[in-house]
């Protein structure tokens, strides 16, 4: 994966005690303003910027239907700052994006080539975010993505080691892993992607949020002892017995993370199954190809309490009893916007129950010139959709129309990747469907001699069934795709609106 | 194939009360004749096929069910590159924290005893295959004696007749030996793929994929590569660009390659063998591989006889049909020498006329290149309009800890009047799964990334157009 991200690094670091947030001026900015003083961390005016500001809360938030209306037309089409459309102001900036992660560079660097002055703002870089610290880059490339997949790559290799002996590879002595070797390579890393800030202020025609979100931990006794994604990433030493609370993707992914390394695993959820949303099948191959590892599942089980021994150990009390023994106890249980201390309300924004920043289509708020992309409004949080957000927020102020995706994909081990719909939603939004199925042992474990197996899956339109003619790159775990030709099941829903009678079938041979 | 033979029903020679032993007999037990086969039997078809014993190398009077790609093609090579591929890996796994001994072993006899248990295997579950779809098997060579009519020569000698309604000849190619004096000392990939020992100096010959694979493989597990070849680069006929990256990458894993040399000379010494190139250079070896084309399996079959027309290489000539110039016999695979891959085998022992544009491949040297549709060069030479060229090139996340530097290029080639994508090709980890289905996000998000044209070629003697 390519990070393209690189911003002047510059000297100047100005401080205060209402010091919140620091502006830089992205690189495209060809526009040159004195110093101002330090813009605080919420949209409310400061008696200390009055002037900008009641011109910004005049555009932005308390306008009659009327007049919003009015600037909506002419906003879609004059959004540039200097543009003079009668009592319209000039603007500092045509868009003015806090946060600096996927969405918010994605939407100033494609609104700058579109020809719009962009300022960005961003937090100071930390590994682990909080309301006073971030990172340009973001949850991606900081604490999310970027470090989890390096980790991926990182426990992969115990695994990469027992099946080498099947290959004829002989180690003196079993190879061992040190995190601390880990951690400082992976730092390393994120220091190259990161950037010093300035600090300026200005005003603008368009603000874009895109602050994205952070994890949440639920209020129970013992939650100071719980730790998140974001110091799962930065650990000072690798967990002895882990116990990870949640059953998404995070939650699997760190305990495919921590099993690979070594750690001995154990996951607690509340459902049934892991992977709610997922297709079922997946699901249940997921969970069996994981416990095949060594990762113990503990299902049907709610967190009640996190205690601490005496000896320094960590218990996890759940509806079910109490498991001792942890040296880490970790929550993968969500994520929330990180929309607390900005202020939105107060500027007429707003907001959903869980906080996430509510948007049309256009990803335009409730106020007509402030926008929010990405996990901040929590629709798909995913890099990629958060990237064709901002890309498509970019195109809608100084351009054209925008569209969406539906992908995801999951780097559990073995990973997952799930494009359109699953089985279950197949059926309810098509009725007719086949379902084509591969369940085998890969060519790598036949020699191997682990227990691996690869499922993949093709849910199709019965009406429009067409991959006969299809040809395959061998030897590839992909070309079983296009060998799909008989279905494992047809599922047929009756018009008259029966339930779905679905006849399994043996798959195809080769 | 299969599907018009029985459709076409009859082949206008014969009257509908002629009876056959077989309504379709095959020669040669190969991805493209089991296939046909197997589908033929499926539709009803009463289906004999013949093959030779199994050896794991092949000869005149030994080959074995599962042919090449089984046995020693696709997947030995497969399962080499796999075990090949550890040995970088595990360097790598040092930067990732990984404490490895210093003391890492590799025993080449172990993997090729797993091997050859593999293709084992795979020849007992082809054999399987035959049997479930009612298909008969005769061990011994086939030869065609008439227009309906085959024999098979039994490993005792005796001589068995079959007449047939339509004869598949599905014979595969056999790896050619140039004529340098010593090349007898040489091997070829059906040797490479069942040596006793690991080689620890190589010499390679050849530039196409068989050679460039080859040469990934032993230097992958510690031997020393030299890998020479006629032209400036190797894999001659893919897109240039990708053909100097994976020189390059060749050269960073530390083969030695000794482009527009040819071999003159191999003697036996107590050292090795000494090999001479055309430059007068000597390299010393204990493995010499000639990789320099592989060549039909038709000599045997009796072909002249009866009336079927062969190129100067020996292919068998078909129409889109994969029928001969004899209108009860037909010909697929290798045989055919057309594209030589065994899902087009496949294919051709499955449908009517196959499509032969935009079949994908992949070469599996490390890391693998894939390919999809046309080259630039090809682009530029058939397209028609202007071209537009999107690349990506990057050093993987996974080497950024690692250390390694080894680009990944990813490259689009569209045709700027259809804003069609008509090709497309990957040097990288995973390229060859990565062409096929664009599974997110991996490398494969830089596809949808690529929005800057990298460059724009004008169709010759056409106005340039404005951008």
């Amino acid at each position: 994966m390519a990070t393209s991200l690189s911003t002047p690094k510059l000297s100047t670091t100005l401080s205060s005690s209402t010091l919140q947030t620091l502006l830089y001026r992205h690189k495209f900015s060809t526009q040159n303003h004195s110093p101002f003083i330090i813009f605080p961390q919420s949209l409310s005016s400061s008696s200390r910027y009055s002037s900008s500001f009641n011109l910004s809360k005049k555009a932005l938030g308390f306008l009659s239907d009327h007049r919003r209306n009015a600037i909506l037309k002419s906003r879609r089409f004059a959004t540039r700052a200097d543009s003079t459309n009668g009592a319209e102001p000039r603007y500092d900036y045509d868009l003015f994006t806090i946060g600096a992660g996927s969405g918010g560079v994605r939407a100033s660097r494609f609104a700058s080539n579109f020809g719009a002055s962009v300022a960005v703002c961003e937090l100071p870089f930390a590994t682990i975010s909080s309301d006073t610290t971030g990172g340009v880059g973001g949850t991606c490339v900081l604490r999310g993505c970027v470090p989890k997949k390096l980790l991926v790559y990182a426990s992969k290799y115990s695994h990469e080691f027992e099946e080498s002996l099947g290959f004829g590879w002989s180690y003196g002595s079993e190879p061992t892993h040190d995190w601390s070797t880990l951690m400082a390579n992976k730092n390393a890393e994120l220091q190259r992607l990161t950037v010093d800030v300035d600090g300026k202020l200005y005003t603008a025609k368009n603000i874009l949020v895109s602050v994205g979100g952070r994890p949440f931990i639920p209020e129970i006794p013992g939650r100071e002892y719980v730790i998140d994604s974001d110091a799962a990433l930065d650990l000072p030493s690798k967990p002895t017995k882990i116990a990870i609370v949640g059953g998404g993707y995070i939650a699997l992914e760190f305990a495919g993370i921590f099993n690979g390394l070594q750690s001995e695993v154990h996951v607690f959820i509340r459902q049934k199954k892991v992977l709610r949303g997922f297709d079922e099948e997946v699901r249940d191959f997921v969970a069996e190809q994981m416990s095949l590892k060594g990762i113990e599942f503990h299902p049907e089980e709610s967190p009640q309490a996190v205690i601490k021994s005496s000896d320094g150990s960590f218990s996890l009390k759940t509806n079910k009893g109490t498991t001792e023994g942890f040296s880490h106890v970790m929550f993968a249980t969500g994520r929330k916007p990180n929309t607390k201390n900005l202020g939105l309300e107060t500027v007429g924004v707003k907001l959903d129950k869980n906080g996430a920043i509510e948007v049309d289509e256009y990803s335009r708020t409730s106020v007509p010139s402030i926008w929010a992309v990405g996990d901040v409004t929590d629709r798909m949080n995913l890099t990629p959709v958060a990237l064709m957000e901002g890309g498509a927020l970019a195109k809608t102020l100084f351009a054209n129309e925008p569209t969406k995706p539906d992908f995801r994909y999951l780097f559990s081990q073995p990973p997952i990747g799930q494009v359109g719909l699953s089985e279950e939603q197949a059926i309810a939004a098509y009725g007719d469907i086949n379902v084509f199925t591969a369940n085998f042992r890969p060519l790598k474990a036949t020699l191997s001699g682990l227990p691996d197996k690869v499922f993949m899956k093709l849910v199709v339109c019965a009406k429009t069934d067409q991959f006969d003619a299809t040809i395959g790159v061998h030897p590839t775990s992909a070309e079983e795709f296009v060998t799909m030709r008989t279905p494992t099941r047809k599922i047929r829903n009756s018009p008259s609106g029966g339930k779905a009678d679905s006849q399994a079938k043996a798959a195809a041979g080769v | 194939m299969s599907r018009k033979m029985l459709i076409d029903g009859d082949v206008g020679e014969t009257t509908e009360e002629t009876h056959y032993d077989f309504d379709l007999f095959v020669i040669g037990a190969g991805s493209g004749g089991v296939r046909a086969s197997r589908f033929s039997a499926q539709y009803g078809a009463k289906v004999g096929i013949c093959e030779l014993p199994f050896h794991p190398i092949s000869s005149e009077v030994v080959g074995g069910v599962g042919g090449t790609c089984v046995i020693r093609g696709c997947v030995p090579k497969k399962i080499l590159v796999y075990g090949a591929s550890f040995g970088p890996e595990i360097q790598d796994a040092r930067e990732y924290g990984w404490q490895v001994n210093e003391k890492i072993d590799f025993d080449w006899k172990k993997l090729l005893h797993k091997k050859t248990e593999e293709i084992l295997r795979l020849n007992g579950i082809y054999k399987r295959l035959l049997s479930n779809a009612g298909v008969k098997l005769f061990e011994g060579e086939g030869r065609i004696v008439g227009p309906n009519e085959v024999e098979v020569i039994q490993l005792d000698g005796t001589k068995l007749s079959y007449t047939a309604k339509h004869i598949l000849i599905a014979t595969g190619s056999r790896a050619a030996r140039p004529a340098i004096p010593g090349q007898e000392l040489a091997i070829t990939s059906d040797e490479a793929l069942s040596l006793d020992e690991l080689p620890k100096r190589v010499v390679i010959l050849g530039a196409g994929y068989i050679a460039v694979e080859f040469a990934s493989i032993w230097r992958g597990m510690g031997s020393t590569v030299n890998l020479c070849f006629r032209k400036e680069l190797p894999l001659r006929g893919f897109d240039d660009e990708m053909r100097a990256l994976v020189a390059r990458n060749l050269e960073g894993r530390g083969i030695i390659l000794h482009p527009q040399t040819n071999l003159t000379q191999l003697v036996k010494t107590e050292d090795g063998i000494k090999v001479t190139t055309d430059h007068g250079e000597e390299l010393m070896a204990d493995a010499v591989l000639f990789a320099t084309g592989r060549l039909p399996n038709t000599k045997r079959l009796n072909l002249q006889a009866v009336g079927v027309e062969v190129d100067s290489a020996g292919a068998v000539k078909v129409d889109e049909f994969s029928r001969t110039n004899v209108s009860s016999i037909w010909a697929i695979g290798d045989a055919t020498n057309r594209m030589n891959l065994t899902p087009v085998a496949l294919m051709e022992g499955t449908l009517f006329a196959p499509d032969y544009s935009n079949i994908p491949c992949a070469v599996f040297c490390i890391p693998p290149l894939s390919v999809v549709g046309v080259s630039e060069e090809e682009a530029i030479e058939k397209a028609q309009g202007d071209i537009l060229v999107f690349t990506s090139t990057f050093n993987p996340m996974k080497n950024s800890i690692s250390g390694r530097q080894e680009k990944t290029l990813m490259k689009l080639i569209v045709s700027a009047e259809t804003d069609k994508v008509i090709g497309a090709s990957m040097c990288g980890p995973d390229a060859a799964e990565i062409m096929q289905v664009g599974i997110h996000p991996s490398s494969a998000e830089e596809f949808v990334t690529m929005r800057s044209v990298t460059r724009r070629i004008a169709a010759a003697g056409k106005p340039k157009t404005n951008l």
